[in-house]
């Protein structure tokens, strides 16, 4: 554990905790160390000299973001040298950086203007070089313009600490410059075009490629919400201008392994605003859908499940808001009053994987394991957990993967790469993990708690704490690794869940931390949806969607192309107009990501707002108002309470089986793609997935 | 792809160091030796060897000026022009290559027999000029010396 340290800065006492560099420091007490290489979270290398800072008993000004706090240390950030040095600094970048800030689109956001004025820099007194090196904008995502690049290296470094590995610095001196491999465009690395590096860049160098002209910074907008493409569920960070999103950032703090999105959730947004949305009610006349107003619509879906009744089937994504399940849940048993009502996570996860996972913390976790599960950014297979995972082993967590590659569902469809390989390859961040066991991963869980039950029989026959840790087969070394955690942390695919809390339960009788388990979904409010009680008492989401019920209401983008034989009157909510959708009866306009209001419980356990950024298109309206006006055409008008959206982490005491979970084993790549392919058919992203089946 | 025999060479290298990346540059030195020069294929093969990615390694290979990124002669000729080379005339043996072998700095003879690379200090200040020609040292040349030295390498 970190002991706290006191020390001086700028004449304010600072106590902070051991380890913590110097702009860090200086930052929690208000005081802000120009800089423009260092990221929060990530080590810093000193590259841009700008943190210059005194230290009394030193001799020269040394790095801030390098230097670590020490007991009694007094530090002075702005002297008259140092404010000299700065300027110097500066002075020598602007000497190779266009000076075009009145049509620039970071002016208002770029470091370097800000330290230019800061320092009263008009331009440089340095003879001006120029490049001119080649600008890479041959894909719709990221454009790259090397000339305003300032080699402060923080793309590089968030590219290789999130296991990307795409950029790299080339030449020295003044002439290098941040390349991919072998200098190719983006498209022709191994870019994912996750755009961590475009959040990172300070100045012009990496922008989105469609920003030109669209505002600049201060005309935006910002709200802070949540990406639902997926189960990370990440934070956003959506700019609007005139009411429709010119571009979506990561949204998590700066130090944080979670800050990260990918591809559809900075760029999916197209799909907003696409042709195939639907604006407005349909019905089905003859072969043709109609446009009809909401009361017809409302009127006729009301008829038809009113007339089934405790036959008529729901089914719904398992990305739909809280409140919108929650309303759902009372739609289906007072106003339809049917028990069929199941969601797509009954598709991957049991109903006790999602209730009784553990709240968790990424950024705290020193030991994680990893069982069953094969997230990809590549796969873009939540790839933001893949992405949080290897950070996190970049700064100092270890990492167990139980894996079973030829079995797991979780196999990438795309194998990249041979096995061992650092883009994952077969066994996904396998190739950086501390252990790897390889087979069948309930009977390594097994031997894991065998061996951990034998280290407490042990421990009590000696009497002492002292445990033997002869590193010898992959078990022990895993209970070795497990005796030294302070936050062991287990995700777990949810089919093996319930074999996960086992280790969770033996743990409890040792005087070792108890992990947490977390059960990883595929979908962003999966926990959410079965806290709010959208579980199968009826029918399961597989036989309704297999013909078991006669009157079928779809909500959601499910992943189903086929209007299930047998189903008489097909209703579809939604905000696409899907393959289901076009062969649907009544068709009800639904508002999409980010037009919705209200809460997911997201993967880790956390309670997140969903804020609406932009006004549903045409006449959709979120999904509870259309369950809410229905269930008042249906003649039983139900209310939307308040709902608690704390979650209630409940404690799973029991020892199961050490088994794996039968049925739950839908292939993620597919059901991602599938959930998500209104999205990416329907925005830029289609240019990537053609893109990327010719590399192939 | 590298020879059984390089692989091996290769191995070794790595299971001197707990990280493969240490290994990165003598096993570019390998594949420099090996190929000549550092193709985008030689580095390529490195990176797939030592199962880093392909940016760490054309990065790494691009900041070190003894590896070279295009192809070479058969016989690469260093010379020193730096200040105490300079004084006692390294300035006209660069003229004398030139005239006499078409030689110039950073170009490779049409024969494919010399490449010329103007080099930094070699530490032979005291008997300048200086050059090296592979690795083979030479010193207090003239332009008779360099051409009677030359006759050595065909």
């Amino acid at each position: 554990m970190s002991k706290p340290v006191s020390l001086k800065i700028d004449g304010r006492d600072v106590k902070v905790l051991e380890g913590t560099n110097l702009i860090d420091a200086a930052e929690s007490s208000g005081i802000h160390i120009p800089n423009l290489c260092y990221l929060k979270g990530v080590r810093g290398i000193g590259a841009c000299r700008l943190c210059l800072v005194e230290i009394e008993g030193m001799k020269a000004p040394v790095i801030a973001c390098t230097t670590k706090v020490k007991e009694g240390m007094n530090v002075t950030t702005d002297t008259e040298k140092i404010r000299e040095m700065r300027k110097f600094v500066i002075d020598l970048i602007l000497s190779m950086h266009p000076l075009d800030c009145m049509t620039c689109t970071k002016a208002g956001v770029c470091n370097l203007q800000q330290y230019a004025y800061d320092f009263e820099l008009k331009e440089s007194t340095f003879t001006r070089k120029k490049f001119g090196f080649s600008i890479d904008e041959a894909n719709p995502f990221i454009k790259r313009e090397p000339d305003y690049c300032i080699l402060c290296g923080r793309c590089v470094r968030v590219c290789k600490e999130q296991g990307t590995n795409v950029l790299d610095f080339m030449g020295r001196g003044v002439g290098a410059r941040v390349i991919t491999a072998m200098d190719k465009p983006l498209q022709e690395s191994e870019c994912t075009f996750c755009g961590s590096c475009v959040d990172a860049c300070p100045v012009n160098a990496l922008l989105e490629a469609d920003r030109w002209r669209k505002g600049r910074e201060w005309e935006y907008t910002k709200i802070n919400s949540v990406c639902l493409s997926c189960g990370n569920g990440c934070d956003i960070t959506v700019s609007t201008k005139d009411g429709s999103i010119v571009k979506i950032n990561v949204g998590t703090e700066d130090s944080s392994v979670e800050r990260y999105i990918c591809a559809i959730g900075r760029f999916g947004f197209d799909s907003i605003t696409a042709d195939s949305r639907i604006t407005a009610p349909l019905k089905r006349i003859g072969n043709e859908l109609k446009e009809t107003t909401w009361d017809d619509a409302l009127k006729i879906a009301a008829e038809k499940l009113k007339e089934a009744g405790k036959g008529a089937g729901i089914v719904s994504t398992g990305n739909i808001l809280n409140q919108d399940a929650f309303v759902l849940g009372k739609l289906a048993s007072q106003a339809v009053k049917t028990k069929n009502v199941d969601t797509t996570v009954s598709l991957y996860a049991d109903e006790d994987s999602m209730k009784y996972s553990d709240s968790v913390d990424i950024d705290s976790a020193d030991l994680i394991v990893a069982v069953g599960i094969n997230p990809s950014q590549w796969e873009r297979v939540l790839p933001a957990l893949d992405a949080g995972i290897r950070k996190r082993v970049a700064r100092g967590a270890k990492l167990i993967v139980i894996n079973n590659p030829s079995e797991s569902p979780y196999t990438p469809l795309w194998k990249r790469g041979a096995e061992g390989d650092f883009k994952g390859g077969e066994g996904g961040f396998a190739s950086i993990a501390n252990i790897n066991i390889r087979g069948d991963e309930a009977s390594a869980l097994a031997q894991v708690a065998k061996a951990l039950k034998e280290l407490a029989v042990s421990g009590q026959q000696s009497g002492s704490q002292e445990i033997k840790t002869s590193e010898t087969s992959p078990i022990e070394q895993v209970v070795a690794l497990f005796v030294k955690a302070q936050n062991p942390v287990i995700f777990t695919a949810p089919s093996l869940f319930n074999a996960s809390v086992n280790i969770k339960l033996v743990t409890r009788h040792l005087s070792l931390v108890t992990p947490k388990v977390v059960a990883v979904p595929l979908e962003a409010n999966a926990r959410g949806v079965v806290s709010m009680g959208l579980i199968a008492e009826g029918k399961s989401y597989k036989d309704m969607v297999s013909g078991g019920a006669k009157v079928l209401y779809v909500i959601g983008e499910i992943p189903v192309n086929q209007r299930p034989k047998g189903v008489d009157f097909l209703i579809v909510q939604g905000s696409h107009m899907t393959e289901i959708a076009k062969q649907a009866d009544i068709v009800l306009p639904a508002s999409a990501l980010l037009e919705s209001e209200g809460t997911i419980i997201n993967y880790l356990g956390r309670v997140k707002d969903i804020i609406k950024a932009i006004e549903p298109a045409g006449s959709a309206k979120q999904h509870k108002d259309i369950f809410i006006a229905l269930s008042k055409a249906m003649g039983n008008p139900i209310r939307e309470s308040k709902i608690k959206t704390v979650l209630e982490v409940k404690a799973k005491a029991k020892f199961s089986p050490f088994e794996k979970r039968e049925g739950l084993d839908i292939n993620p790549n597919e059901f991602i793609e599938s959930i998500n392919k209104h999205v990416i058919n329907h925005s830029r992203l289609l240019w990537l997935k053609e893109t990327e089946k010719v590399a192939v | 792809m590298f020879k059984e025999t390089i692989l091996k060479e290769i191995d070794d290298i790595k299971a001197r160091y707990p990280d493969p990346k240490s290994a990165l540059l003598p096993t570019l030195y390998i594949a420099q030796r090996e190929f000549g020069w550092l193709s985008h294929e030689a580095m390529h093969v490195v990176a797939q060897s030592l199962n880093l990615p392909e940016a760490m390694v054309r990065g790494t290979a691009s900041f070190y000026t003894m590896f070279k990124h295009k192809p070479m002669g058969r016989h690469l000729i260093q010379l020193c022009t730096n200040v105490s080379c300079m004084i006692l005339g390294a300035e006209r043996l660069v003229d004398f290559l030139k005239n006499r072998y078409s030689l110039e700095p950073n170009i490779t003879t049409t024969d494919r027999r010399f490449s010329l690379v103007i080099m930094e200090c070699i530490g032979a200040c005291d008997r300048g000029p200086a050059m090296l020609v592979n690795t083979d040292f030479h010193d207090s040349l003239t332009e008779e010396r360099i051409e009677e030295i030359l006759e050595k390498y065909k």
